[in-house]
């Protein structure tokens, strides 16, 4: 019986170089099928499958997973499952629970596929180990082959020499390599939040520079999944770089020169602004569950509604954001701004550029930590939204730069700082998410105009508001505890203890 | 598990060849299977080209259960393992009650190294002694092939005898005609008078006396994976599936 083993890959000539000449005395011989299969290798935009050391296939009709421990498993696919949430229940899909439901599963790389076998037998024909063969001869790309070795039982030496042999011949674990680079040495490592190398003693204009670079990149890297509508993470992503570019020039400050950094928050909200109607309807399309969950089933026909209303409008949407990708005024523009970050010469340093990366955090965590603390100090229950909104602006201003300079801080108190802040801005998250949908749900409401159902849209969205206000009610009382958690005596000796020490000394 | 022996108190009858194919077509459709090549003039190890293990011959084998387990060789087929072994009669005896007692250290360790197999296919050696009472106590079921003259009668009915003296379970025999030629025309009256002497004994598969099978010597593989459409081959998958439908519960 085969004994699970580790899955290899090599080139075809390494393969053709491990079957030219005998293995500890045991001839190798190979043998493929005549049979040819479409196979198209599927992955996120991060390559989670990879990062995990699995491989997803999908081979005709069928879709397989080689999992960690070398397992192949398999089940029926249709070939216009874009999702895993979109595969049928079994084996494969079970597996993936852990994937994101909202990345799509992209094509990394197609083409025809052939199985075969590499046998290594004695000199009376019996074969003592073989391994498994899959021939990847993708469109675009170098074709590889996929090496499963499989012991027979009793012959354990001749699969460890068969190992041994994939190994020194050129063989990669899967596990441990990169396969797709090997079929496309171009092919892309998409990580959304990159750890940017910073040093305490550089200075403040370049760490700005270098994070803004950065993520530029990341805008870039995304733009071609918005303007294909591959998934929604694509727009989100895009923008969450945007936003964190443009904290980067307004919480920097004086890194630029004043007129400078002005110009470059307006160009910077300028490409933020024509994403936004896009990201809104992918915001309420994607919680299309849980409002079903939270009117009852009399308002649901008002709910389909609005979504499928809000599924045209946002076709449109999407259009329209392509086409402002495509174009040359947009092109010319993140170019220009790209070729600014990279090459730096035309950015003019501000009064505070000389300042070293450690000190400039420092002071600026501390006074954003300040504020939060001098704010917290007035909430109460009776604190109008319009405040709690304040302050969860304020603590996006604090989180941000305790993220963007993680690397130069002691990272176990730092991380527990982090962690604190999370969870507060979790809550308000939460909380401010149920007051600005209930300002768009009435938007949406009022700007309806003789839409057909327009009477049960409105039913909908009345009883999706009321239970959104007691939710946001709910949350405020959590809001006013997490604040005194934040701003307590042994909470501010940990801040000051990581971002005012130096200056004590 | 199911152990199935093939056996017959006379030799050159085509029993190993029976054992091999019908070992081949267990592991083909899907079964765990184990070949236990327990003659040692036999050669079911020879036609899987599996060399026998010098292990086995050793006395104090069975004293060691993973000796055993270390033994089994993975045949070129999927789900056929190999027992390449002479083993003495007492050996056989220990081996058979270890293979049926589900407690025994021999069934553990074949399950610890994945290899609880769902079939076990005895090629056993041609004889009757006191210890074969063992054997079929412990199979399944016995499969046996019959050379279609008097001589064959004669021991067929010597094992029917063996089977009524001790007590054993006829129903466990399933005969089939081997090696018939069909230009002779002794076979066809002795096949004639056989089946109707022994109707519920005796299975409709026939396996005619063919090249196909003489050469398995030489091709060193089952028909029913080198010449599956050949006479033979066809011959022998119908005696499986004709097995089959008599031994599964």
């Amino acid at each position: 019986m085969n004994s699970k083993s580790a899955n290899y890959y090599m080139s075809v000539e390494q393969l053709s170089n491990l079957a030219g000449s005998d293995i500890q005395g045991l001839v190798p011989i190979l043998d493929w099928d005549e049979n040819e299969y479409s196979f198209a290798i599927l992955d996120c935009f991060e390559q989670s499958l990879r990062k995990s050391q699995r491989l997803l296939f999908v081979i005709d009709e069928q879709v397989e997973l080689l999992t960690t421990e070398g397992i192949i498993l398999s089940q029926h696919a249709r070939p216009d499952t874009r999702f895993v949430t979109g595969f049928q229940e079994g084996p494969v899909k079970e597996a993936l629970t852990g994937l994101s439901p909202l990345r799509a599963l992209l094509t990394v790389a197609s083409g025809t596929m052939r199985n075969g076998k590499l046998s290594l037998i004695d000199n009376e024909g019996k074969t003592h180990t073989r391994a498994g063969l899959r021939e990847l001869m993708p469109i675009s790309g170098k074709a590889v082959v996929l090496i499963t070795p499989q012991g027979l039982r009793g012959y354990d030496q001749a699969l460890d020499d068969l190992t041994a042999h994939i190994r020194t011949s050129g063989g990669t674990p899967l596990t441990a390599g990169n396969l797709y680079r090997m079929i496309d040495h171009a092919c892309v490592d998409y990580v959304a939040k990159p750890t940017i190398e910073i040093h305490q003693e550089e200075t403040a204009f370049d760490t700005a520079t270098n994070l803004i670079d950065s993520y530029l990149s990341i805008v870039r890297m995304n733009e071609y999944g918005i303007i294909h509508d591959l998934d929604t993470e694509f727009l989100h992503d895009y923008r969450i770089a945007l936003r964190k570019i443009r904290s980067i020039l307004s919480l920097f400050k004086g890194v630029y020169d004043i007129d400078q950094t002005h110009q470059l928050k307006i160009r910077f909200s300028a490409l933020m602004t024509p994403t936004g109607p896009l990201r809104d309807l992918d915001v309420y399309l994607l919680e299309q569950e849980s409002f079903y969950s939270l009117v009852p089933h009399t308002m649901h026909s008002g709910l389909d509604a609005m979504f499928s209303l809000m599924r045209s409008r946002r076709t449109d949407e999407q259009a329209r954001l392509a086409i402002h990708l495509k174009i040359g005024r947009y092109k010319k523009e993140i170019k220009a701004l790209t070729k600014l970050f990279s090459k730096k010469r035309k950015l003019k340093p501000g009064p505070n550029s000389g300042c070293t990366s450690y000190d400039f955090a420092c002071e600026l965590i501390w006074k954003r930590y300040r504020k939060i603390c001098r704010l917290a100090a007035t909430i109460n229950v009776a604190t109008p939204d319009q405040e709690i909104h304040q302050l969860r602006i304020e603590c996006k201003k604090l989180r941000y730069p305790m993220e963007f300079f993680s690397a130069i801080f002691p990272q176990e108190p730092f991380d527990s700082l982090l962690k604190s802040l999370k969870r507060l801005q979790d809550s308000l998250g939460l909380f401010n998410d149920c007051v600005v949908q209930q300002i768009n749900l009435q938007a949406f409401v009022d700007d309806l105009n003789d839409e057909q159902h327009q009477l049960e849209i409105t039913q909908s969205i009345g009883s999706l508001i009321t239970i959104l206000y007691q939710r946001q009610s709910a949350e405020r009382e959590k809001i006013t505890n997490a604040f005194v958690r934040f701003s307590s005596d042994r909470m501010q000796r940990s801040f000051r203890t990581l971002f005012q020490s130096r200056k004590e000394f | 598990m199911q152990i199935v022996a093939c056996y017959s108190n006379k030799g050159g009858v085509g029993k190993t060849a029976t054992a091999v194919n019908l070992a081949y077509a267990f592991a083909t459709s899907g079964r765990r299977t184990l070949l236990c090549d327990l003659d040692p003039q036999g050669a079911s190890g020879f036609y899987f080209r599996v060399k026998p293990s010098k292990k086995l011959t050793e006395a104090r084998f069975f004293e060691d259960v993973e000796h055993f387990t270390k033994s089994i060789r993975g045949s070129d087929y999927d789900n056929l393992d190999i027992l390449p072994a002479n083993m003495s009669f007492r050996d056989f005896d220990v081996f058979l009650s270890k293979m049926k007692d589900a407690r025994s250290r021999l069934k553990k360790a074949l399950k610890a190294v994945k290899g609880d197999y769902d079939i076990v296919l005895l090629d056993c050696p041609p004889n009757i002694s006191i210890l074969s009472e063992n054997i079929f106590r412990a199979a399944d079921a016995v499969v046996t092939p019959v050379i279609p003259t008097t001589l064959s009668q004669r021991t067929f009915e010597q094992l029917l005898e063996f089977f009524r003296e001790h007590d054993l379970p006829m129903e466990k025999i399933h005969a089939f005609f081997s090696m018939i030629q069909g230009t002779k025309t002794l076979h066809g009256e002795m096949i004639v008078e056989l089946t109707h002497n022994y109707p519920k004994r005796i299975m409709a598969a026939k396996i005619p006396f063919a090249s196909e099978i003489e050469r398995m010597g030489v091709v060193r593989a089952p028909v029913l994976a080198t010449a599956p459409d050949s006479p033979a081959g066809k011959a022998h998958q119908a005696l499986f599936d004709e097995l089959l439908e008599r031994i599964v519960p």
